[in-house]
């Protein structure tokens, strides 16, 4: 009786030897997934997996002299789930079909980066310089979104982020800035609002690079006063308006240009450094 | 009185000074055999201290080191202080600069600590580097640091003995890109490959130019290894810190590419030397470069990979950063191996120099192999167009991804030298892939003499690289600029890579005496004679070799290595073997076909000749000729092509002749023997077909022919097969040392 249950389970577990079996959380939504999912896991003779799309949860058998939960675990993550012990690189979960792009719960956001609304208690308990700080911070990352959506020679995703910039230079609340900060905004303001949008309206790129430069430069008289705890690169093209150039700004060092794209990315120079 | 009372103080303020600036710090080595397990394999390596790598060694700027190394092997062994500027006698080449550390001894070596920053230290005796001789040397600023740190040595691990790696690279043995081929199609890059490519005009071509297939690191390694281990882990740090990574490149032959899942890193030093912070996406790491970076822990609960992978892309290791769940880099995708042999046959010229066709290419700027790079070039065959060839290559303006180079470099102080007369020198790195020779301006280290250098004079090295792989170059005991466009900045490097057909200048203010050793860092290069030493004149004579001359014989000795490759097919039609003892010029040279029984007979072949050109295309050579066999008399006279009368049955000769390689790698062989005969034979040896089969087609102007197939099981096994006109058909087994 007993030789016949051992037989059975060895039978049941296909051909692997040594096998271990266990349950295991992996993230995913539909059909698809359960396809990527097993195909990245099983491995013939060496690890079989089974992932129930509702309840999220697969069963693994693997030979434990050949392999690890944790190399299994990794090429999973590397096909793009998360799961108990991997994060799927960025790159794997955008390259997943709309239809499997799961919520990470998983993946922690990073605390700086993310929109002042969501991190509002956080704000409250931060000094008023800090404010200050992040209120020009959010518009300056708008602006970096911006300036990469150009350097990529996007129109469409230009005009989206110069739509993202105006939000956030109307959202921006003048009363907590400090007194300097508050007189510079003053005469920029109305520069920064007008050419924003007539970059969000445009889907021709050269009038938005046109747009933009003039940007720039109200732009850079800003962000002298921003008081960043990190540099900004001033930054110069020699030939754009018909060689009489061009300025952007630039959290790297590195050259990407803005005014022609991948035709010379890295034609340019950084001519000052604002810390 | 007064005169006594300042003595006494000056007595005191001597005192004084040695007392706070002259700390000893001591270490001590130990030396032992070991065994390591990374595969299931139990291998022999080197340990120190029990340690593979050897300890972390920490110093401040200002100590005075005190190392004594207790060689407990039973072999001589050395350790050089790589990057370090010392006196001579402490620089640690055997035979060079230091005396070689017999069995069962203990040196000391005691320098002062005149710089600080990241450096390492190996042995500098045979292969030894590659069993297990390598460490972290962390010299640390006077003033303290504020933010945390952690080393990194990246090494590489074969199961296979170092001297057998040497061994089978001398013989072209294709081993180790059918071992890459099981883990990433088409690393052979067989005609099988290249038709399923779709790519066997380009395959063709690159054999048309007497190319064999491309490989971008030599050697299959089993593992790559962060500080000994497959995955190391920092759980010490938190988010919000921003952590220097010391990482060294300890291995013996294996680029690495850095990426980090966690964002950019900042490169702050190279080297051991500071440079201006500047912030990448990925980055190269020579064999035996150094760079320090600072990378960010954007948040807690999760840590971070710093991946490093080998720049075949075969395999990685990885530090994970902080702790929690372990969110992961995005791997490097497979090379596009056709894409990259499409590209060399574009530069090779006929002759087998590179043309680099008017772009001036020099300081990591334009890769070629960015044409392999799915990352940076997409994951299909056309490549995306540009207007200008100056764009073609450069990863920076093809891709939203930035990668290092040297250009990108700035020193933090002005590193000018002084304002005297500067020597010139032209370095033309060159290499034959085929053979396994490396070399400068064509000449091995012991088929050169010294370069003198006066002391007080600046040195200036012009390099061009005309071979068809990287070097990692390194200086001993000095740091040099790179001109590298940052002027009065230029970045004070002592290991400069450099790519095929790259120009790069470096220059140094020669300051020491004695000798020091310029030589690619690649183990195995090294070992084949890619170097030169710098020899300043009218220098003391170094107490460590009593015998220079002997001493550097010793030395040249090593790039003179013969090394031995033997093979024999145990077939049912008889037994066809071939044995070699070659080095970087000469090669000795047998072949036999031995029958079973006096009809079938028996036939040998021996050559011992000269290569010649850069090339070695060229293959004089003289030789003896001896067969026999019984059979009718009919039979024995056969006429050749030239209508001369040849006998089979019995024979012995001189003879002479030339070989000479023809494109689509034929080897042409052209002898005249004593008994007069003139012989033409064309042969082509293992043709790849797929991952595993090769072919053989032999044709001479005896009428006799051969075509055999042979497919590989094992390094040392293979099925063959094959027809011969003397022996008819066969198959048997293929045994290879």
């Amino acid at each position: 009786m007993l030789t016949t249950a051992v037989l059975l389970s060895t039978s049941c577990n296909g051909q692997i030897k040594n096998a271990k079996n266990l349950n295991l959380k992996i993230d995913g939504n539909c059909e698809t997934c359960k396809k990527t999912i097993e195909t990245a896991a099983n491995k013939k003779k060496v690890s079989k997996l089974d992932w129930n799309k509702d309840t999220k949860i697969a069963s693994l058998t693997y030979d434990s002299s050949k392999t690890s939960e944790s190399e299994i675990l990794k090429r999973v993550a590397l096909a793009g789930y998360d799961n108990e012990k991997f994060l799927a690189p960025d790159e794997a979960y955008a390259s997943l079909k709309e239809c499997c792009k799961y919520d990470r719960n998983r993946k922690k956001t990073e605390a700086k980066g993310e929109v002042v609304g969501n991190t509002v208690d956080k704000v409250e308990i931060s000094n008023t310089q800090n404010i200050s700080v992040n209120q020009f911070k959010v518009i300056f990352d708008s602006y970096s979104d911006l300036k990469n959506a150009l350097v990529k020679t996007d129109s469409k995703l230009a005009s989206a982020k110069a739509g993202e910039l105006s939000a956030s230079i109307l959202k921006l609340e003048m009363n907590k800035l400090e007194m300097n900060q508050h007189e510079i905004w003053m005469k920029v303001y109305k520069d920064l609002i007008s050419k924003t949008e007539k970059i969000a309206k445009s889907t021709i790129i050269e009038d938005q690079r046109k747009a933009f430069m003039q940007l720039s430069e109200k732009m850079y008289e800003l962000i002298k006063f921003a008081n960043f705890d990190f540099p900004i690169y001033y930054q110069h093209c020699p030939m754009y308006n018909d060689n009489k150039g061009a300025n952007w700004l630039s959290l790297e060092n590195t050259i990407s240009n803005p005014y022609y794209g991948s035709q010379m990315l890295s034609c340019g120079k950084t001519i000052e450094t604002i810390k | 009185m007064k005169c006594i009372k300042s003595i006494a103080f000056v007595i005191i303020i001597l005192f004084s000074n040695q007392f706070f600036a002259q700390k000893k710090v001591r270490y001590d080595l130990f030396v032992r055999d070991t065994i390591v397990n990374f595969t299931g394999k139990n291998v022999k390596a080197f340990a120190v201290n029990g340690h593979i790598p050897m300890p972390e060694l920490h110093f401040t700027e200002g100590d005075t080191a005190e190392i004594y190394v207790h060689n407990q092997l039973s072999v001589e062994t050395s350790i050089h202080w790589h990057g370090l500027i010392l006196p001579n006698k402490e620089d640690g080449v055997p035979n060079l600069t230091t005396a070689p550390i017999k069995p069962n001894t203990t040196h000391l070596y005691s320098f002062p600590i005149v710089q600080n920053g990241t450096y390492w230290y190996h042995s500098h005796t045979k292969l030894q580097e590659q069993n297990g001789l390598y460490g972290a040397f962390i010299i640390h600023k006077r003033e303290k640091q504020e933010i945390p740190e952690y080393t990194i040595v990246l090494s590489d691990f074969t199961t296979m003995k170092p001297f057998e790696v040497h061994r089978r690279l001398h013989n072209a043995n294709d081993w180790s890109a059918i071992k890459k081929a099981k883990i990433q199609k088409g690393a052979v890059q067989s005609y099988g490959d290249a038709i399923a490519n779709k790519s066997l005009k380009t395959k063709l071509g690159n054999e048309w130019k007497r190319m064999l297939a491309m490989d971008v690191s030599d050697v299959y390694y089993d593992k790559f290894l962060t500080n000994g281990k497959e995955e190391d882990e920092a759980k010490q740090f938190k988010a919000g810190n921003k952590v220097r990574l010391r990482v060294i490149n300890g291995s013996s032959s294996t680029y690495f590419w850095l990426k980090y899942s966690g964002g950019k890193l900042n490169v702050v030093a190279s080297d051991g030397m500071d440079v201006e912070p500047v912030a990448v996406d990925r980055m190269i790491i020579g064999v035996s470069e150094i760079y320090d970076v600072i990378v960010t822990i954007p948040n807690d609960s999760t840590a971070f990979e710093f991946l490093a992978t080998s720049e075949d892309r075969i395999r990685s290791t990885s530090l994970w950063l902080g702790s929690g769940i372990k969110q992961m880099a995005s791997p490097l995708k497979p090379l596009k191996y056709f894409e990259g042999m499409h590209m060399m046959n574009g530069m090779m010229k006929m002759n087998g120099n590179l043309d680099d066709m008017g772009m001036n290419m020099s300081l990591q700027q334009m890769d070629m192999n960015v044409v392999m790079y799915p990352e940076i070039t997409g994951e299909k065959k056309p490549m995306k167009q540009l207007d200008s060839m100056g764009t073609k290559y450069n990863s920076n303006a093809l891709s939203n991804i930035v990668t290092l180079n040297y250009s990108m470099l700035r020193s933090q102080i002005k590193t000018t030298l002084p304002n005297v007369p500067t020597k010139e020198l032209k370095f033309v790195l060159t290499g034959n892939m085929n053979r396994y020779v490396w070399s400068i301006n064509n000449k091995t280290i012991s088929e050169t003499d010294k370069i003198l250098i006066k002391k007080g004079e600046n040195v200036r090295v012009i390099i061009y690289n005309n071979s068809m792989m990287r070097h990692p170059m390194h200086l001993h005991g000095h740091f040099f600029r790179v001109l590298n466009g940052q002027g009065a900045y230029s970045p004070l490097k002592n290991v400069l890579d450099i790519m095929p057909m790259e120009t790069d200048t470096i220059e140094f203010a020669a300051t020491e005496s004695g000798d020091w050793f310029f030589h690619c860092h690649i183990l195995y290069h090294m070992m084949s004679g890619m170097g030169r030493i710098f020899s300043y004149e009218n220098s003391p004579p170094n107490p460590e070799l009593p015998d220079p001359k002997k001493a550097l014989k010793k030395l040249y000795k090593e790039d003179k290595q013969y090394h031995f490759m033997i093979n024999n097919d145990f077939a049912t039609n008889g037994n066809d073997g071939e044995m070699m003892y070659q080095n970087t010029r000469w090669k000795f040279q047998s072949e036999w076909r031995l029958g079973y029984g006096n009809e079938m007979g028996y036939e040998a072949e021996s050559h011992f000749g000269r290569y010649i050109g850069k090339m070695q295309w060229l293959f004089p050579y003289i030789g003896i000729d001896w067969r026999y066999r019984k059979m009718g008399l009919d039979k024995n006279i056969e006429n050749n092509i030239f209508n001369q009368a040849n006998t089979k049955n019995g024979r012995s000769a001189l003879c002479i002749g030339i070989q000479y390689t023809l494109p689509m790698l034929v080897i042409a062989d052209i002898r005249f023997d004593s008994d007069k005969k003139l012989r033409l034979q064309l042969m082509r040896e293992d043709i790849p077909l797929t991952k595993r089969l090769r072919m053989t087609l032999m044709g001479n102007s005896d009428f006799e022919y051969m075509a055999g197939l042979k497919y590989y099981l094992t390094k040392t096994f293979s099925l063959s097969s094959h027809y011969d006109s003397d022996m008819g058909f066969g198959a048997g087994i293929t045994l290879t040392y």
